[in-house]
């Protein structure tokens, strides 16, 4: 997996790229701590270029949604499809964490 | 020639009761020619240089692994579909005859499977084995849409519970911080780099057969070498402990035995 991070007007906004699994532990923890350290107050992940995502990738974007709620900011997941999109809604995702088209 | 009685050995286990696969080469890009040669004649099978075109029907092939292949790129790939059909790491020290022996044996547990795949976990963590067992199932019973996304992530999360909770004894991420995660990142890099851990063995049988609708079913059971754990109620209010939740819920069937050190699934194919 890999990401970019684009910073707008009222919100940052994070594109996740490939296949999110235990093995990118690494990958989200300097995620997090970007994320963190911005100003914006709305932190969307865009997973629209995210092919697939595993049951620990599920639990460390909950990690991030956990830590954005601690730095008292708003986090959405946006734009997943497929297997990614498959994977949220078996896992009740939408109960945690918002969740836009 | 390397030893007569691993020569025995290998002849008289490559072909046990209820065979499923007569392989006739031994693929390994990863070991120089005269080693893969002499594993080849000890083991009774052809040397195979790259594997040959699948529409030309050859018979099977078994792939040794090292660990020392290219991560990605077509030749790589190319050695996860047909006629390839087991992928085995040698045992260490090859050149002796007790591994041959090993090997061998792993060589007559493949021969009783339709696919079958015996490796480090060191190996086995770099190789994103779901979607490599997927292309090899898919090579023979073409799989789409949802199904093969679902078939894809419970291999992927079999295969990860085996290495990372099994094998390297690593615990899941109970809490949602930052600073669980970073426990689990530090004892994943630690326990990776521990010999005894890393040495540690993934193996996974695979056998395809008609159900009851005709239908081909896939009976899939991953081994592993680690301590285990006891099947109970499943939480997921942490950031880990959905993934046998999802396996359950795709499958057609999921057993837990051996401690928890083996998970049998079904999935219709």
């Amino acid at each position: 997996m890999d990401y970019g991070i684009e910073v707008r007007d009222q919100e940052a906004v994070i594109r996740l790229r490939g296949r999110l699994t235990f093995n990118d532990h690494a990958k989200l923890r300097i995620l997090i701590g970007e994320m963190g350290q911005n100003k914006l107050k709305r932190q969307v992940l865009d997973l629209s270029s995210l092919e697939f995502v595993d049951s620990a990738g599920i639990g460390m974007l909950l990690i991030a949604r956990e830590e954005m709620d601690r730095a008292a900011k708003q986090f959405v997941l946006r734009g997943a499809t497929g297997q990614v999109k498959r994977v949220l809604t078996v896992a009740q995702i939408a109960k945690i964490v918002p969740i836009e088209d | 020639m390397i030893d007569g009685t691993a020569q025995h050995m290998a002849q008289d286990t490559a072909r046990p009761t209820g065979c499923r696969i007569h392989f006739a080469g031994l693929l390994a890009p990863g070991l120089p020619a005269e080693q893969r040669n002499e594993l080849a004649q000890a083991l009774r099978l052809s040397p195979t240089a790259a594997p040959p075109c699948p529409e030309d029907r050859p018979a099977p092939l078994v792939a040794l692994l090292t660990g020392s292949e290219a991560g990605t790129g077509p030749d790589l790939d190319a050695l996860w579909l047909p006629p390839v059909a087991a992928w085995i790491e040698p045992p260490a020290g090859t050149a002796l005859s007790e591994p041959v022996i090993q090997l061998a044996e792993m060589l007559a547990e493949a021969a009783g499977n339709d696919l079958y795949l015996n490796l480090t976990t060191a190996t086995a963590h770099d190789l994103q084995l779901g979607g490599r067992l997927l292309a090899a199932l898919n090579a023979r019973h073409p799989l789409t849409g949802d199904h093969r996304d679902d078939v894809e992530l419970a291999l992927h999360e079999a295969v990860s519970n085996a290495l990372v909770h099994g094998n390297l004894g690593v615990a899941g991420m109970k809490e949602l911080s930052a600073r669980e995660l970073e426990r689990f990142s530090r004892d994943l890099g630690a326990r990776l780099a521990d010999p005894a851990l890393a040495a540690r063995r993934i193996a996974i049988a695979i056998r395809i057969d008609p159900a009851e609708d005709n239908r081909p079913l896939a009976t899939v059971e991953i081994s592993d070498e680690g301590a285990g754990f006891t099947p109970g109620p499943r939480t997921s209010t942490g950031a880990s402990g959905r993934g046998l939740d999802l396996i359950a819920g795709i499958s057609a069937g999921l057993e837990i035995e051996d401690g928890g050190r083996r998970i049998r699934m079904r999935f219709r194919l």
